[in-house]
């Protein structure tokens, strides 16, 4: 018996392999670049850093400061209460938006270009720069920051909603007309039972992502955990940092199961 | 036909779902007014409260003045979510084969590895940035070290579902000719999934511009940190030329990632 010669590699596999290969080098060339255009602090610098500072802070993991842990956890939940705020408020305002984005309920699709123009608007922005605005129009405090999640989520929101919106099955709608039902029994009867358990579990989903954002905005002066963890960074109390981060971590992880266990059964 | 006899149908649904239904509600309002409460929640603090409020929107004119001092933090700015995420996938990489239960070592290292990426995902990626400024020294450098953790961890949890999910059939086909673990990934796996982490990859990297720009008001570089300088000094015409500027940049690159990834699935 004789073996087969290996049949050569055809050309649009090496030409693929070319592209690859010249788009690694760019990709790589582009990062040395911005390395070495970067301006960075010497090596001593980031040694005595770290001796200053790593040290004490991974000794604060091994060695908690108990007398923080009451101050810390009565701001996460505090940072929490925020969270379930902003996330209401922005999925009540999305609920309505979301019909304006969704193409096959207007008839056409162009019809939603001007609600999802303005979701993609509300989006882009960074919560955290809008907290920075609040704070600075309104002054501290978790209004600005509630207010911060609730208008970002409301993009997120609604851009997640249409999209559901956009793939519910028709029929059931149609079945509804043909029996002489009116816009609003196909809305309330059909669209909206369709759509429920998705738009649950997406603002479960956004509750997890406006948590973690809740525990930063008071790096910025909007509410929250933030706030007493920025000062005590500021005054490099490095034990008590870590009992901060020790609280925030099981903190959003309890919560992030608790969350992705309900969202399981809901869809 | 196999339709139910609409007289045995039940109408509504049973008492124990319905109070379940009804006690859900309950709950969900009920946390919402304690939250209500214990923040203190007030919107007529933002409009009506002061008329401070409209008024800083009022000055919010953009000093166009400002950009030539705007060019240069921005760039940084691209530069760390660049780098960024390139660090970020290039660490991940191992960490996502280590955590699907299909390329795996063993059972006690993909528990290791899912928990510490657990970990590491739960903390914010600007507290990260809060807290790497001190250690690190201020500058791009604790940007680029928290935007990479950050992107290690949500890349390897995304990409580790996708690794589960594809098909057998090409990994038993490698070993089976007697390919080692590397191999198979190599071979079987990274084919696979190249496309959709690609698209993940894009993803992380419209997140990491947008921490980008605001990292820098905690110390570790980029343009937030001339967003800082402005509030302190109310120069609220480079606040607005600066705000401009960000969302320009942030949609515009966002739209082209959306572009890309609508090619790449």
């Amino acid at each position: 018996m004789t073996t087969a010669p290996i049949p050569p590699t055809p050309a649009h596999v090496v030409r693929t392999r070319w592209l690859l290969g010249i788009g690694l080098v760019l990709l790589l060339a582009l990062a040395v670049l911005a390395l070495v255009t970067m301006n960075l602090p010497t090596w001593s610098r980031v040694q005595s850093g770290l001796a200053r500072n790593l040290v004490p802070l991974l000794r604060g993991f091994v060695n908690p400061a108990w007398h923080v842990f009451e101050l810390a956890s009565t701001s996460m939940l505090e940072t929490m209460f925020m969270a379930v705020i902003g996330t209401t408020i922005a999925g009540v305002i999305a609920f309505p938006l979301s019909f304006l984005a969704a193409g096959n309920l207007l008839g056409n699709a162009r019809f939603a270009l001007p609600g999802k123009g303005l979701l993609v608007g509300v989006r882009t922005f960074p919560e955290i720069l809008l907290a920075i605005i609040f704070v600075a129009a309104a002054g501290p405090g978790p209004t600005a920051g509630i207010m911060a999640m609730g208008i970002h989520s409301i993009g997120f929101l609604g851009k997640i909603f249409s999209d559901v919106i956009e793939g519910i099955d028709a029929g059931p709608n149609e079945a509804i007309r043909a029996a002489g039902g009116n816009a609003l029994h196909v809305f309330l009867f059909s669209v909206v039972p369709q759509v429920l358990p998705e738009f649950a579990s997406s603002l479960l989903y956004r509750f997890e992502i406006n948590l973690r954002a809740a525990a930063v905005l008071g790096l910025v002066g909007a509410g929250g955990i933030g706030l007493p963890l920025i000062q005590r960074l500021q005054f490099r109390r490095w034990d008590e940092v870590s009992m901060f981060l020790v609280v925030i971590v099981t903190f959003i992880i309890v919560v992030d199961t608790l969350s992705s266990s309900v969202r399981r059964r809901l869809v | 036909m196999a339709l139910p006899d609409p007289n045995t149908v039940p109408l509504r649904p049973g008492f124990a779902s319905r109070l379940l239904n009804w006690s859900t509600w309950v709950v969900l309002v009920g946390l919402f007014v304690v939250s209500l409460q214990q923040t203190g929640f007030d919107v007529e603090a933002l409009t009506s409260g002061s008329q401070d409020f409209v008024r800083f929107f009022r000055r919010l004119v953009p000093d166009w003045t400002a950009l030539p001092q705007i060019w240069r933090p921005l760039l940084e700015t691209l530069q760390i979510a660049y780098l960024a995420t390139l660090l970020g996938t290039l660490l991940g990489l191992p960490l996502i084969f280590l955590a699907s239960y299909n390329t795996t070592v063993n059972g006690p290292v993909m528990w290791v590895a899912r928990s510490v990426l657990t970990v590491l995902r739960s903390i914010p990626d600007l507290l990260y940035a809060a807290i790497l400024a001190p250690i690190l020294a201020p500058g791009p450098l604790p940007g680029v070290v928290a935007l990479t953790i950050f992107t290690m961890a949500v890349l390897a949890k995304l990409a580790s579902e996708t690794v589960e999910s594809i098909d057998p059939g090409p990994l038993e086909a490698l070993r089976a000719v007697g390919a080692g673990r590397n191999r198979v990934i190599v071979y079987a796996v990274l084919p696979q999934i190249a496309a959709t982490m690609t698209s993940f990859v894009l993803y992380i990297f419209e997140i990491n511009v947008r921490a980008s720009v605001v990292i820098g008001y905690v110390g570790a570089g980029g343009v937030g940190f001339l967003l800082l300088r402005y509030l302190n000094f109310f120069d609220w015409g480079g606040v607005a030329a600066l705000i401009v500027v960000i969302f320009a940049v942030v949609l515009l690159i966002d739209l082209l990632s959306v572009w890309a990834r609508s090619r790449l699935i």
